[in-house]
C-alpha cells in the first residue's frame, strides 16, 4: 500500500461520514416537504362527555385525530364519526391506540350537553378511553372555531352547515394535516400517525 | 362499530347514503376537488378585471346570471379591490366555497374576496403582497386543499426561475415554500387527483420574461415540463417532457381514469399524461389544436374537452371518448381571443371572457360570453353578451370566473 493509499484508507471513514451526514441531510429535507407545519392552535379548556374539565394540553405527547360534529346532524357528521371510528380500527392494528387519541367538538353546544354526548357515543359504541367528545358554552366553541379556521351557521333546512374537515395534531399539539372527508382514509392516517410518531421519537 | 350499527344508525338519524357519503358533484370541472360544489343553478358569475389602461383600481364584478332573474346578464356590483397594475389574473374558492382568493402577476398581490356573507356584494377581506413571506413571484394558480390554499408560482424572488408552490391557511397566513427542482425550474398550473395521491404541475414562463411585449419576449424562457408528485408527501416524482408551455392540467373525470391533459400553447396542441399500474407516467400528444390554446375544460362524465384558441379566435370541442383516436366534434368562434372558460355544475353552459395578458391581447373588444352545450355541440347564446368596454373607469379586461 503507498502512501496515496493509506491516506485514502485513514481518511475513508470521515469521507464516508459526510457521505452519510448529506445522506441524512437529503432525507431530511425531502421529510420536511411532509406534513408540515400549518397552525399551533391555542389551548382551550372545555367539558367532556363525563362532565369533568378537559383540556387540549392534556393530550400533548399524543397524536390527536379531532373533528367537529353535532349530534342531530343528518349530514356529514355521521360519516365524520364512521370515518373517524375506522381510523381508530387501522390504528389500534398498528398497536398505536395508547399513543393516538381522537377529539370530537360540539358545533351545536347548545343542544350537544354531556349527557347527550355520552348518549351519541353510546350510539357509535364509542369507548371513552380513546375518544373524548367535548362541549361548552356558546363563546367558548365559537372561540374554539375561529381559532381553528372552522365555522357554522344555519342551513336552509333547519341543520347547520359547516366544513367537514378533520385535523391531526403532531405530540407538540401543532396542527400537521387536515383532512376532507371524502378523502379521508384511514389507512393515511394510520401512517401520518406512524410519521409524526417517530419524528417526536427523534426530538 | 359494525358497519349493521352504522347502518342504523343512519336510518335512526334519517340519513341517505348519497348524502352520508358527499360525494361532489363532477361539474365545473377546474375547480379542485376538494372545493364544495352548489347543487343548483348558478346566480352569480364573478368575473376578475384588470383595468385596460392600469390608471385606476382593479376590481371584481358580479354578474347576474340567474336565469329567471329580470337583472339577467347585467353587471350587478363592482368590487373595487383598492389598488391598480395588479394583472389579476386566476380565481380559486377555498375548500367552503365561503372566499375567492385572486391572484396577481404583475404586483404579486393576492386578494382573499369574501363571497359568503352577500353573493350579490363580495367583500374584499384581505390583500397580501405574496412575495413578502414565499420568496416567490407571480402568483398564479390558487388552489384549495382542505383548510388551504395551495398557489403556483410562475417566479422565484428576483423574477426569475425556480418557481415554486407555497401554501397558506384560509386566512391568508403562510404556511410554507416549496421550490421546483432545478431541472424543471418553471410553474404553472397545479391539478391533484386525491384518490390516486398524484399531483401534477406544469411549465410557462417567469415573471421577468412575461412582463415583456410579446414581441420581445424570450421564447426559449418557456418551460415544456410537467412534474408528477407525490401529493401527501408533497414530492417530485417524474419529470416529463411535453411540448412548449404546457398550461392547464386537468386530470380525467372519467371512472377510474389516470391520466390527465394539458395544453401545451406554443405548440397549438393538447398532451395527455397516462399513468400506468404501477403508479408511473408518460407523455404524448393527444391532438392539434387551432392556434395558441390558452384555456382548457373538460365535460363533467370526462367525454369532451373544450379549448380556447386565442390566435385563431376559436373554441373547440373534442371528442376524447377514444384518446386514440380524439374528434373534433364542434367549433365556436364567440369573437376576438376568447380565452377562459368555466364550464357549469351540468356541464350545459359555458362561459367565456377574452383577455390573456395586457402584453399579449391584441384587442381592446373585451367581454363575457356564453356558450350552450348541448346534443348538438356547441353554439353562441345570442343573448348573453356582458361589454366590459364601458365602465366609468374606462374598457376593462376580464379573465378568470368564478360561479356562486
Amino acid at each position: 500500500m503507498n502512501r496515496s493509499q493509506q491516506r485514502t484508507v485513514r481518511w475513508s471513514p470521515f469521507v464516508l461520514s459526510i457521505v452519510a451526514l448529506f445522506g441524512l441531510m437529503r432525507a431530511a429535507s425531502s421529510d420536511e416537504a411532509r406534513l408540515g407545519v400549518i397552525r399551533t392552535p391555542t389551548d382551550f379548556t372545555l367539558t367532556a362527555q363525563d362532565d369533568k374539565s378537559f383540556r387540549l394540553s392534556s393530550l400533548r405527547g399524543k397524536v390527536v385525530l379531532v373533528s367537529f360534529v353535532f349530534t342531530t346532524c343528518n349530514g356529514s357528521c355521521p360519516a365524520t364519526t364512521h370515518r373517524m371510528d375506522l381510523a381508530a380500527r387501522a390504528l389500534a392494528k398498528a398497536g398505536l391506540s395508547e399513543k393516538v387519541h381522537l377529539l370530537s367538538i360540539s358545533l351545536d353546544p347548545a343542544r350537544d350537553t354531556p349527557a347527550v354526548l355520552r348518549d351519541y357515543m353510546r350510539l357509535y359504541d364509542i369507548e371513552a378511553k380513546r375518544w373524548t367528545f367535548v362541549t361548552g358554552t356558546q363563546k367558548e366553541i365559537d372561540e374554539v372555531l375561529a381559532d381553528w379556521g372552522m365555522w357554522v351557521r344555519p342551513a336552509a333546512n333547519g341543520q347547520l352547515d359547516h366544513p367537514s374537515r378533520v385535523f391531526l395534531l403532531d405530540p407538540r399539539g401543532r396542527v400537521r394535516e387536515i383532512y376532507d372527508l371524502q378523502y379521508f382514509r384511514p389507512s393515511w392516517v394510520r401512517e401520518d400517525a406512524q410519521f409524526l410518531l417517530k419524528e417526536s421519537d427523534k426530538r | 362499530m359494525t358497519s349493521k350499527r352504522f347502518l342504523a344508525v343512519l336510518v335512526v338519524l334519517g340519513v341517505s347514503s348519497t348524502a352520508t357519503f358527499n360525494a361532489p358533484a363532477p361539474g365545473e370541472t377546474c375547480l379542485s376537488p376538494f372545493v364544495k360544489r352548489i347543487e343548483r343553478p348558478e346566480k352569480y358569475l364573478y368575473v376578475f378585471c384588470v383595468d385596460a389602461d392600469a390608471k385606476d383600481n382593479d376590481f371584481l364584478a358580479v354578474i347576474d346570471v340567474d336565469a329567471a332573474s329580470p337583472k339577467y346578464g347585467e353587471i350587478l356590483y363592482q368590487l373595487d379591490l383598492g389598488s391598480k397594475g395588479n394583472e389579476t389574473h386566476h380565481f380559486g374558492f377555498t375548500d367552503d366555497r365561503t372566499h375567492i382568493w385572486g391572484c396577481s402577476l404583475f404586483s404579486n398581490r393576492i386578494f382573499v374576496i369574501d363571497v359568503a356573507s352577500d353573493p350579490a356584494r363580495p367583500k374584499l377581506v384581505k390583500a397580501f403582497d405574496s412575495a413578502k413571506d414565499t420568496g416567490l413571484s407571480g402568483p398564479h394558480s390558487p388552489y384549495a386543499i382542505p383548510g388551504r390554499m395551495l398557489i403556483s408560482f410562475l417566479g422565484g424572488k428576483d423574477g426569475g426561475v425556480p418557481a415554486g408552490l407555497a401554501e397558506f391557511q384560509n386566512d391568508g397566513r403562510f404556511i410554507r415554500t416549496l421550490e421546483m427542482p432545478k431541472d424543471a425550474p418553471y410553474g404553472y398550473d397545479v391539478a391533484i387527483h386525491p384518490d390516486l395521491n398524484r399531483m401534477i404541475t406544469s411549465s410557462f414562463t417567469p415573471p421577468k420574461n412575461y412582463r415583456k411585449p410579446l414581441a420581445k419576449m424570450d421564447l426559449k424562457q418557456f418551460g415544456d415540463k410537467l412534474l408528477v408528485w407525490d401529493f401527501r408527501s408533497r414530492k417530485v416524482l417524474q419529470t416529463l417532457t411535453t411540448a412548449a408551455a404546457p398550461l392547464e392540467c386537468r386530470w380525467s373525470l372519467k371512472k377510474d381514469a389516470k391520466h390527465g391533459y394539458c395544453n401545451c400553447a406554443l405548440a397549438d396542441s393538447i398532451w395527455i399524461w397516462e399513468g400506468d399500474d404501477e403508479g408511473k407516467y408518460t407523455t404524448r400528444k393527444l391532438c392539434d389544436t387551432g392556434k395558441l390554446p390558452v384555456d382548457l375544460s373538460q365535460s363533467p362524465d370526462g367525454k369532451y374537452l373544450f379549448v380556447s384558441c386565442f390566435a385563431s379566435d376559436e373554441v373547440q370541442q373534442w371528442d376524447v371518448s377514444d384518446l386514440k383516436n380524439p374528434k373534433l366534434v364542434s367549433t365556436v368562434k364567440p369573437g376576438v381571443e376568447p380565452n377562459m372558460l368555466h364550464l357549469t355544475g351540468d356541464g350545459k353552459r359555458m362561459y367565456t371572457t377574452n383577455s390573456l395578458l395586457s402584453t399579449m391581447d391584441r384587442s381592446d373588444d373585451f367581454w363575457v360570453r356564453l356558450i350552450r352545450v348541448g346534443p348538438e355541440g356547441m353554439k353562441m347564446d345570442p343573448k348573453f353578451k356582458v361589454d366590459l368596454t364601458k365602465f366609468k373607469t374606462g374598457p376593462a379586461r376580464g379573465h378568470d370566473m368564478l360561479l356562486y
